[in-house]
């Protein structure tokens, strides 16, 4: 397949949502009102289009190329010559026409963005010096803005621009009548080009500025009801928890840089040499990278202890909910940490660190789930343990680096997957929400199965995925999960850790399966109990809110056993590059135990609240303690207030001390010098015109007297 | 006939002028017959005359691209690129002008009032133009005297008539020491005409160093710093700007200030032995002379426009510091000024300054004139609260003009002030800097209450609700100079061209 062809389908992906949030920011309030939605209706369809071509397309690709408006033939081939010559000239660098067939991409260049030349003068200095210095030598910094398609980027582009579209279509239902309706659809699609382009970046530089831009887009759409003070305030949580993970990313992509001396993709990850050399020069500076990009992700993708702002994010629309805050912008940190395998590999440690943060946040969040009575917040938790869940496998190259690329895989499926089920639990408990009048927790409502019929047979089936019913989406990638986390606790010298981690990741999926259907049939089970809000009547979802849910209740069916099992989801994933084809094969063993895990949790909900409803509120009682741990959300809120928040407003209080006494002060008494001036020279301007005349005659003498005094 | 050669010669360089002048003579002896013996006249007649002021306008403005140009000529008049670059600032300030006032005026006085404005556009001209003592002073009250009538027709209350006696008295009283200094030169040189002026000067005939002629340009100059509005003759300003209509108060805060320095460029160089403004260092006399003024100017302007309650005396002392500020160009004169066209001189700093601050300063107050109505004229700063929610676009303008006049980028202001910064700051004297820096100072203290006009009309509620009476004309003028301060910040390149070409081939 041509170049030609998909370098416009490459630069369609983000520019029809981008077109689309401009017309409807400027025209929308005034012009398309309630018909704000056709805009990005369209851009997104022509989006999961152009995402579909390309993934279909992309493997046809013979090799590595690029594709331009303007082809800059110097500027592509440059970074790999200079990165050759500046570390190891024994090792060349360039790709094995074998291997780059195995990896296709494009790259579409739009133009130079940033562009820092070299200090002048290292050159000149630099001769007399015996030992050339590395960095100096590097001080030039190029950042052009190229769009990049390869394998991984590509499965993410599918999804998210088809996650979108279905969301976009369910929010016109639910955000109806809405004043914000046309801002709404405005964020949505500022959100949507954002990500993609956030995925389809070439270089570490553009992926932190789209990363910050859909971190905008989620704090303008979090704080969608800014009127709500609740909203409000979740929105600055979201932004200012998100800024310590930034400043991570931020550390590590200066670190690339000066060890690297270039930031783009091709530079950094696509040269094994050349990390290897700078591992073995440097042996920390691969780790520090690594523990950098992913204290990145730990603030994106909401992992402990940075995990605080993601169920607050709930207050944002649920449409928003369930594409930016479950299925697409919080899996950013793990598309990151994914990205960047051939660093993580090189760096043990951090991937230790990775998968026991991914744990500890699995655990926890699934715990605290098990006591909300928030419908929304219970998927927000499970989306967060999820994450967990997505990180836990990414660490597993630790045991052995062989292991790196199944880890990833398993990684990326669950994240695949989890897209899916979750945007249809969110979706689905929308419609709960909006024909509940707006009221989400679940003691008020109950047995909703009879009035809300479609919400019922679409969350069921989104609940059985995430609990990881057998043959459903969930199911095929939990269980990858499970078999590489067992893969590791049998090599290695990590043994331990990860069969640890194993047991932790096992009992969590039990508690996955448990809470999901306590959610599930609370609110659909039981005696039919509707709260005074919802009026006489629930009712059902539209059919323009109906139609998502029955396309993701397929998608969260048949997704998995369509790509899973058929290895077509790790085949494809396989061409990335820094990632090597690997036998994939069944594990009956970790399917019989998940298969225990699933039907053991969703047993246990049923026990617990269909036949004996009374039970757990006696077991709430009995473990009273934990159960309150559980419903405070382990007060790691209070516990980050106390630790982080006092201190910093103590210091803030004290700046304010000293800049209300001291600049202010001074500025102040400077500021009054003019008007004191001014008020004593106002007698001379009295109004009477000869005394006017005498001041200027009066001026008239001093200018002659002071003429004459120079000369 | 050698003599009336060259008087049809001379005739041939003034034909703008000569278009206007004409203009000004058809409307002051049909106007009145148009009118009744009532003071009652047809409905619409303003539109007529203002139209016929525009055609006029632009009729001149054809001849003045047209015009031929002279150097070294001994005739009265000299149309070198000096007199071409004031021509220009004074026509372009004349489509403004005619703009603002076309809403003032009512159809009784109209005839008078443009023909007004005309004439002392003409006598602008005449001032650049001139090759003579006597014809500069000519043309310094070719504009005075207009200006009397323009303001006392301005409005008819008890405010605006003693405004413009005070006007009328004091600047009777400056023009009588212009006239007195230009005497004593006369009485030192022995000439009127320039161009011999310069010739004797330039070969140091005796009588040059004499402390006479230091005493002369004293006096003269202290005569024309009263239309400068320059510290300590600006005293009428205030009053005046604040009782007159804002078309006159427009009028007087650049126009004046436009004759003046163009006279002072004329003399000046003679004064210092120079043969043409490029050629002028200033001597150390002047040096100081407009040193001192400077400083003291700005800093005065603004101190007092600080505490200023009306907008139309804010304005007022903010046109006096602008003053100081152009002051500053002639005190750091250089003589290679104008030589390397991007090298920053006072001289050009100066001439690229003045259409800017035209620009921004006639703007605001054509959003004055537009916001008020007939029966109540903007006048305290409580008017202009929450003028962005009442007519938001005046606001915006209004906005854009102040931050010109702050010097602020992205407007023409700010590039203004960086010009006559960088020229103090480049001769690299102790005077000079200090003046460089007194002048940055002096912005920021500036930047306050230019500011607070800003803030009050973004952040506050509205307080005087007026019934906004249609004035088209005023707030298109001020539209087109927001616009064109803000393309000036992003092309200034032909105007600093100009202004340099404007101070460096003179040869007076």
């Amino acid at each position: 397949m041509s170049q030609e062809m998909l370098a416009p389908l490459l630069c369609l992906i983000p520019a029809a949502p981008l077109l689309s949030a401009v017309i409807t920011a400027l025209l929308g309030p005034k012009l398309l009102k309630y018909r704000s939605h056709i805009p990005c209706w369209s851009a997104l369809a022509v989006s999961f289009a152009a995402s579909l071509a390309v993934l279909l397309l992309l493997p046809q690709q013979n090799s590595a190329a690029t594709a331009g408006f303007i082809p800059p033939p110097d500027m592509v081939a440059a970074p790999e010559a200079e990165s050759g010559a500046a570390t190891a000239p024994a090792a060349i660098p360039t790709l094995a026409p074998t291997t780059a067939a195995d990896k296709p991409e494009v790259v579409v260049y739009i133009g130079e963005w940033l562009a820092l030349e070299p200090a002048p003068e290292t050159a000149e200095v630099n001769p007399a010096d015996t030992i050339p210095d590395k960095n100096r030598q590097r001080s030039g910094m190029r950042v052009p803005l190229e769009l990049r398609v390869d394998s991984i980027a590509s499965i993410m582009l599918a999804m998210v621009t088809g996650v979108s579209l279905l969301v976009a279509l369910f929010g016109s239902g639910y955000m109806h009548h809405d004043p914000g309706y046309p801002r709404f659809f405005a964020a949505v699609s500022m959100f949507v080009f954002s990500m993609c382009m956030l995925v389809m970046s070439n270089s570490f530089v553009m992926l932190f500025v789209f990363w910050e831009m859909v971190g905008l887009c989620s704090y303008l759409l979090i704080g969608f009801w800014f009127r709500k003070p609740s909203a409000a305030a979740a929105s600055k949580k979201a932004f200012v928890v998100n800024r310590i993970g930034d400043f991570g990313l931020i550390m590590a992509i200066f670190l690339i840089w000066t060890s690297f001396g270039t930031v783009d993709f091709a530079g950094v990850l696509g040269n094994p040499d050349r990390i290897q050399a700078i591992a073995a020069t440097n042996s920390g500076v691969i780790t520090l990278i690594c523990f950098c990009l992913f204290l990145g992700a730990m603030g994106k993708s909401a992992q402990f202890p940075l995990q605080v702002w993601l169920p607050d994010a709930m207050e944002g629309p649920t449409p928003v909910s369930a594409l930016i805050h479950a299925a697409t912008m919080v899996t950013a940190g793990v598309y990151l940490v994914a990205r960047c395998t051939p660093l993580f590999v090189l760096a043990p440690q951090a991937q230790l660190l990775v998968t026991g943060t991914g744990a500890i946040t699995a655990a926890i969040a699934a715990l605290i789930a098990l006591t909300q009575t928030d419908l929304k917040r219970v998927l927000a938790y499970s989306t967060v343990s999820q994450l967990g869940f997505m990180f836990m496998a990414l660490g597993c190259g630790a045991a052995d680096p062989g292991l790196a690329t199944m880890a990833v895989t398993a990684g990326m499926f669950h994240l695949f997957t989890h897209a899916f089920f979750k945007a249809l639990l969110f979706l689905a408990a929308g419609s709960v929400m909006h024909a509940m009048g707006d009221v989400i927790d679940m003691r008020r409502f109950s047995g909703l199965r009879k009035a809300l019929p479609i919400t019922h047979w679409t969350f069921l089936v989104g609940a059985a995925a995430l609990a990881g019913v057998p043959l459903l989406a969930g199911f095929w990638s939990k269980d990858e999960i499970l078999a590489v986390l067992m893969a590791a606790s049998r090599t290695g010298e990590h043994r331990l850790f990860f069969g640890s981690i194993l047991v932790v990741a096992s009992l969590t999926a039990l508690l996955t399966a448990f809470y999901t259907f306590r959610a599930y049939f609370m609110t659909f089970w039981g005696p039919e109990k509707f709260p005074e809000e919802a009026g006489h009547h629930p009712h059902e979802a539209t059919p323009i809110m109906a139609w998502p849910l029955r396309i993701l209740a397929v998608a969260a069916l048949l997704i998995g056993l369509a790509v899973g099992p058929t290895h077509l989801f790790s085949n494809t994933l396989a061409k990335t590059t820094g990632l090597t084809p690997f036998e994939a094969h069944f594990h009956l063993d970790v399917m019989a135990l998940s298969v225990f895990i699933a039907s053991a949790g969703i047993g246990m909900a049923w026990m617990l609240y269909v036949v004996m409803p009374k039970v757990p509120g006696t077991i709430a009682v009995v473990l009273k303690p934990f159960y309150v741990i559980s419903q405070g959300k382990f007060y790691l809120d209070e516990i980050l207030y106390v630790l982080v928040v006092l201190p910093l407003r103590g210091i803030a209080f004290l700046s304010t001390l000293y800049d209300r006494l001291v600049i202010d002060g001074l500025i102040d008494s400077l500021g009054t010098v003019p008007r004191v001036l001014g008020d004593r020279i106002r007698s001379l301007q009295g109004g009477v015109v000869t005394a006017y005349a005498g001041l200027m005659w009066f001026g008239l003498v001093v200018l002659v007297v002071i003429c004459l005094g120079i000369s | 006939m050698p003599a009336f050669n060259e008087l049809n010669q001379a005739a041939g360089l003034i034909i703008p002028e000569i278009i206007l002048i004409a203009t000004v003579c058809i409307m002051f002896l049909t106007g009145p017959f148009l009118v009744s013996e009532n003071g009652s006249s047809p409905v619409g007649l303003k539109h007529r005359w203002g139209a016929l002021a525009l055609l006029a306008l632009l009729c001149s403005a054809f001849a003045w691209l047209k015009a031929p140009m002279t150097d070294g000529s001994v005739g009265p008049f000299e149309a070198d690129a000096f007199a071409w670059y004031v021509r220009g600032i004074s026509l372009g300030a004349g489509f403004l002008l005619t703009l603002i006032l076309w809403d003032q005026t009512d159809d009784a006085h109209a005839a008078e009032n443009f023909a007004c404005l005309l004439a002392t556009l003409a006598g602008t001209s005449f001032v650049a133009l001139a090759n003579d003592l006597i014809g500069i002073f000519l043309g310094l009250e070719l504009v005075s005297i207009p200006t009397y009538i323009l303001l006392y027709l301005g409005r008819a209350d008890w405010m605006s008539r003693e405004a413009t006696i005070k006007y009328f008295l004091l600047s009777i009283f400056s023009s009588a020491m212009v006239l007195f200094g230009l005497a004593w030169i006369y009485g030192v040189a022995g000439t009127t005409n320039l161009a011999s002026i310069a010739e004797r000067s330039h070969r140091a005939i005796p009588g040059f160093e004499h402390g006479m002629l230091i005493v002369a340009q004293v006096i003269m100059i202290a005569g024309i710093s009263f239309r400068l509005t320059a510290v300590p003759f600006h005293f009428y300003a205030p009053d005046v700007f604040q009782g007159v209509a804002p078309s006159a108060s427009a009028m007087l805060s650049f126009l004046p200030k436009v004759v003046g320095f163009a006279a002072l460029l004329q003399i000046l160089p003679l004064c210092a032995g120079a043969e043409g403004i490029a050629a002028w260092a200033p001597t150390k006399n002047q040096a100081w002379l407009f040193t001192t003024m400077a400083l003291v100017t700005m800093t005065f302007g603004n101190v007092m426009a600080v505490r200023q309650t009306s907008v139309l005396r804010m304005l007022a002392w903010s046109s006096i510091s602008h003053a100081g500020y152009m002051l500053v160009g002639l005190a750091v004169a250089t003589e290679y000024g104008g030589q390397n066209p991007n090298e920053a001189s006072g001289q050009a700093a100066l001439m690229f300054y003045l259409p800017i601050y035209g620009i921004v300063s006639i703007g605001a107050f054509a959003v004055l004139a537009a916001a008020g109505t007939r029966t109540r004229p903007l006048r305290s700063l409580e008017d202009l609260h929450g003028l962005s929610q009442t007519r938001p676009a005046l606001a915006l303008t209004m906005a854009v003009c102040v931050f010109g006049l702050s010097g602020l980028p992205p407007t023409g202001g700010f590039l203004g002030k960086l010009n006559l910064f960088v020229a103090a700051w480049v001769v690299n004297s102790q005077l000079s800097r200090t003046l460089a820096v007194a002048l940055a100072a002096n912005a920021v203290v500036a930047a306050a209450y230019y500011l607070r006009l800003i803030g009050l009309m973004y952040f506050e509620a509205p307080k005087t609700i007026l019934e906004p009476e249609p004035r088209p004309a005023s707030a298109v003028a001020g539209g087109i100079c927001a616009v064109s301060t803000l393309l000036l910040f992003a092309s200034p390149q032909w105007l600093w061209n100009a202004a340099a070409a404007a101070v460096s081939l003179v040869t007076a």
